[in-house]
């Protein structure tokens, strides 16, 4: 199913996000992933969720009932050609560094730690497809925790 | 100063008269306030329920006045607030400008599992508009403000106000200020623009000037906004016939000869023929409900569809959409009565073809009527309806309660009065007519209010005569006793082989019931009866209970089985000639 992202802002009062996690629920989808943040403007939060839908009217609904909550100021789906998708993920792992360093021209991340020869924490960042791609090539059996922050999304 | 003064200086502020409600202890502070006050007239439910259907009745029939209220209903915390639960929810669904009030426990035992304690707050945010709670006295006075700005500006809807004990006792802050007149919430992104826009009105214009066989739509928007003569001058200028959702009854005299009546499921013939092969349905201030439009695939398959609808939500939800019109129904239909490309053509041929469609039930159910008894010579409720609607002449206010007696109700009732027609529709909530009714009729002191329900619907809030004793409350209240859940047992008998699963029900003596609450009540069981009992209800200054003994067997047709399409439509009594009723099943 295709990923959508919806950007939307809102005034940043208790209960907001419980609201908006309802109405997601109540439309029978799983959240992908759920960012929010405060914006440049004091008292308004940004979030960004993304889901799985290939129905553009169903998208569309969810983007119209997200606007008629009160606190609600704006929400618009934001579509990969047009937007920077992101996120950032903290891994510990288990691998040699030599391995690391052939990495590093072709991936974004920065160690944050060297434990010891083979076992760092480090941080890398790009889109979900870069840190996917970046998991796959370390090789998932080295990983012994991972965090990610799912996404947060911006208009080009 | 303290909260409670804010909390009732807010409600006074914004015109609240009555409040309908139950004590207990999270909100004591405010209810020994407002005896203190004096200023509201406070009106003690039996359950908390009924306080929100009562206050959904006032706002609901206070709209149409010159003095519209917004109802408010009070609760305490924990079971007083989930007793809310139904009549918020049902609010919700209809669109019902209400502001609900809850105390909660004090700020320092919230979330501890304190006596009493439940989080209303998040039971009730998916089942109203918003909802807050002032967590200090300051907080107080411009949120009550902004919950009535929220539940009357654009699309009407419940708002909670959850306040807890403590917050109501303390004093407010020396540096407090606010100023009720020069409140505007700030509330950015919520936007509504009453005005249509001038193109999409061109679009729409030259649309409905082309049509052949257009039907208009009237719904819950056309009372909401006020707008039923308008809508009845638009429909005269451009001569298009006029359906009705259930809702939109009584926005348009219902003997009007562009009125094809309701539409969907228990709908016309007329109505649901003419909607199959119109070519426009121009709908006003409706949501196209499954009950409505039955299965969508099969749905006006010809047709453009304007849509004028003050939430844009409702806009291409289930149907698509032609041409869009997002504002309030009353100021668009203004700009399309002014809009000099405004065309009148006499549509002979469609009109004549929707004679035609009155017609195929017309012979039968004047026949059913007239005869006033089924097979195993009981009454039937739409020979009581047409009586009461005979006799009244269709000028009187009728709050039905949910099942078959509400859909005979709307068919067979012929309103005369607009915004007299006061159901609940969209959650269906069995139980809603009585303690509604209470609330149309302090809302409209001088009208005669009818509430009409079934043995089951009267049972479920049958308590609310209390109120009706304490409060005077005159009110003429029927009973339609069929002995059974009428509506379930008509898909029973249609759907599932006359099996008559938990729906028989035994009724106690309503007389002795109605002697309990010192109200008057006559029980009718023969047709000659039925006028004379009506005559002697409207004539008793006060309540009135009057129980008719009904045909378990009647049934409500045409009927659209659930999941059908408009083709699917019942015309035939089970029985009476099998073959013309098909094989389309239910599902409830």
């Amino acid at each position: 199913m295709k990923r959508r992202a919806i950007l939307s802002f809102m005034l940043d009062r208790p209960g907001v996000l419980n609201k908006v996690s309802l109405l997601i629920r109540k439309k029978m989808y799983n959240v992908d992933t759920l960012t929010v943040c405060s914006s440049r403007v004091p008292g308004i939060s940004r979030m960004t969720i993304t889901l799985r839908e290939d129905d553009q009217a169903k998208v569309t609904q969810i983007i119209k009932q997200l606007e008629k909550f009160t606190e609600v100021i704006s929400a618009k789906e934001l579509d990969t050609d047009h937007s920077y998708w992101r996120e950032v993920a903290i891994i510990k792992l288990e691998v040699e560094s030599s391995r690391l360093e052939t990495l590093k021209d072709q991936y974004n991340f920065e160690v944050l730690e060297q434990k010891s020869e083979d076992n760092c924490i480090l941080q890398v960042a790009g889109s979900t497809s870069q840190i996917d791609n970046f998991l796959n090539e370390i090789g998932r059996e080295y990983l012994i925790e991972i965090a990610r922050t799912g996404v947060t999304a911006m208009e080009k | 100063m303290t909260g409670k003064n804010k909390m009732l200086q807010a409600l006074k502020n914004n015109g609240v008269k009555y409040i309908f409600g139950y004590i207990g202890g999270a909100i004591m502070p405010i209810f020994d306030e407002m005896d203190k006050m004096g200023t509201f007239t406070f009106v003690m439910s039996r359950n908390e329920q009924g306080a929100t259907f009562m206050a959904q009745g006032l706002s609901r029939a206070s709209l149409s006045t010159a003095t519209p209220q917004v109802g408010v209903c009070m609760a305490t915390s924990g079971p007083g607030a989930m007793n809310l639960t139904t009549g918020i929810a049902d609010a919700y669904m209809d669109s019902i400008p209400v502001i609900a009030v809850t105390g909660q426990v004090a700020t320092g035992v919230i979330a501890t599992d304190a006596f009493q304690e439940s989080d209303v707050v998040g039971v009730m945010m998916p089942i109203s508009k918003q909802t807050y709670m002032p967590l200090t006295p300051d907080d107080v006075e411009h949120t009550v403000h902004e919950a009535f700005y929220v539940a009357t500006t654009g699309r009407g809807g419940p708002v909670l106000i959850d306040i807890p004990k403590n917050v109501q006792d303390a004093p407010v802050s020396e540096e407090y200020h606010f100023d009720a007149n020069t409140f505007y919430p700030d509330l950015p992104g919520f936007n509504f623009h009453p005005v249509p826009e001038r193109d999409v009105i061109q679009r729409a214009m030259s649309m409905i000037n082309r049509s052949s066989r257009p039907v208009m739509f009237c719904g819950h928007g056309v009372i909401a906004s006020n707008a039923g003569k308008l809508l009845q001058q638009f429909a005269e200028k451009v001569n298009i016939p006029i359906a009705f959702t259930l809702h939109g009854l009584s926005a348009v005299p219902a003997d009007h000869p562009l009125s094809l009546g309701m539409m969907g499921m228990h709908g016309t013939v007329e109505a649901n023929r003419a909607i199959m092969e119109a070519d426009l349905l121009i709908s006003f201030g409706m949501r196209f409900d499954d009950r409505v439009t039955g299965k969508l695939a099969e749905y006006a398959q010809n047709a453009d569809v304007i849509h004028v609808e003050i939430d844009p939500s409702e806009i291409d939800k289930n149907v698509p959409t032609t041409v869009a019109i997002n504002a309030d129904v009353g100021e668009t239909l203004k700009v399309l009565l002014a809009d000099p490309m405004l065309t009148c053509k006499p549509r002979t041929r469609w009109l004549e073809t929707i004679e035609s469609y009155r017609k195929i039930m017309a012979a039968d159910l004047q026949e059913e009527i007239a005869s006033c008894v089924g097979d195993g010579g009981k009454i039937l409720m739409k020979s009581v309806v047409h009586q009461l609607s005979e006799l009244t002449q269709g000028k009187d206010l009728i709050v039905p309660d949910v099942g078959q007696h509400q859909m005979m109700a709307a068919r067979f009732y012929n309103f005369q009065t607009r915004n007299s027609w006061f159901a609940s529709g969209g959650a269906g909530t069995m139980g809603s007519s009585l303690p509604m009714a209470i609330g149309v009729k302090l809302a409209r002191p001088d009208e005669r209010v009818w509430s009409i329900s079934g043995d089951g619907g009267f049972q479920m809030n049958m308590q609310e005569l209390g109120t009706i004793m304490e409060q005077q409350i005159d009110l003429k209240i029927i009973i339609l006793n069929n002995g059974y859940l009428g509506m379930v047992r008509q898909w029973q008998t249609l759907f599932y082989d006359g099996r008559y699963a938990g729906t028989p029900m035994q009724s106690p003596n309503f007389g002795i019931i109605a002697q309990g609450y010192s109200i008057p009540y006559r029980k009718v069981e023969i047709p000659d009866d039925i006028t004379p009992a009506l005559t002697e209800a409207m004539e008793h200054p006060g309540p009135f209970i009057l129980e008719f003994i009904c045909d378990p067997a009647e049934v409500i047709l045409p009927m659209i089985p659930s999941g059908g399409g408009f083709g699917d439509m019942i015309v035939k009594r089970p029985g009476q000639d099998v073959s013309a009723t098909n094989e389309a099943q239910g599902e409830e």
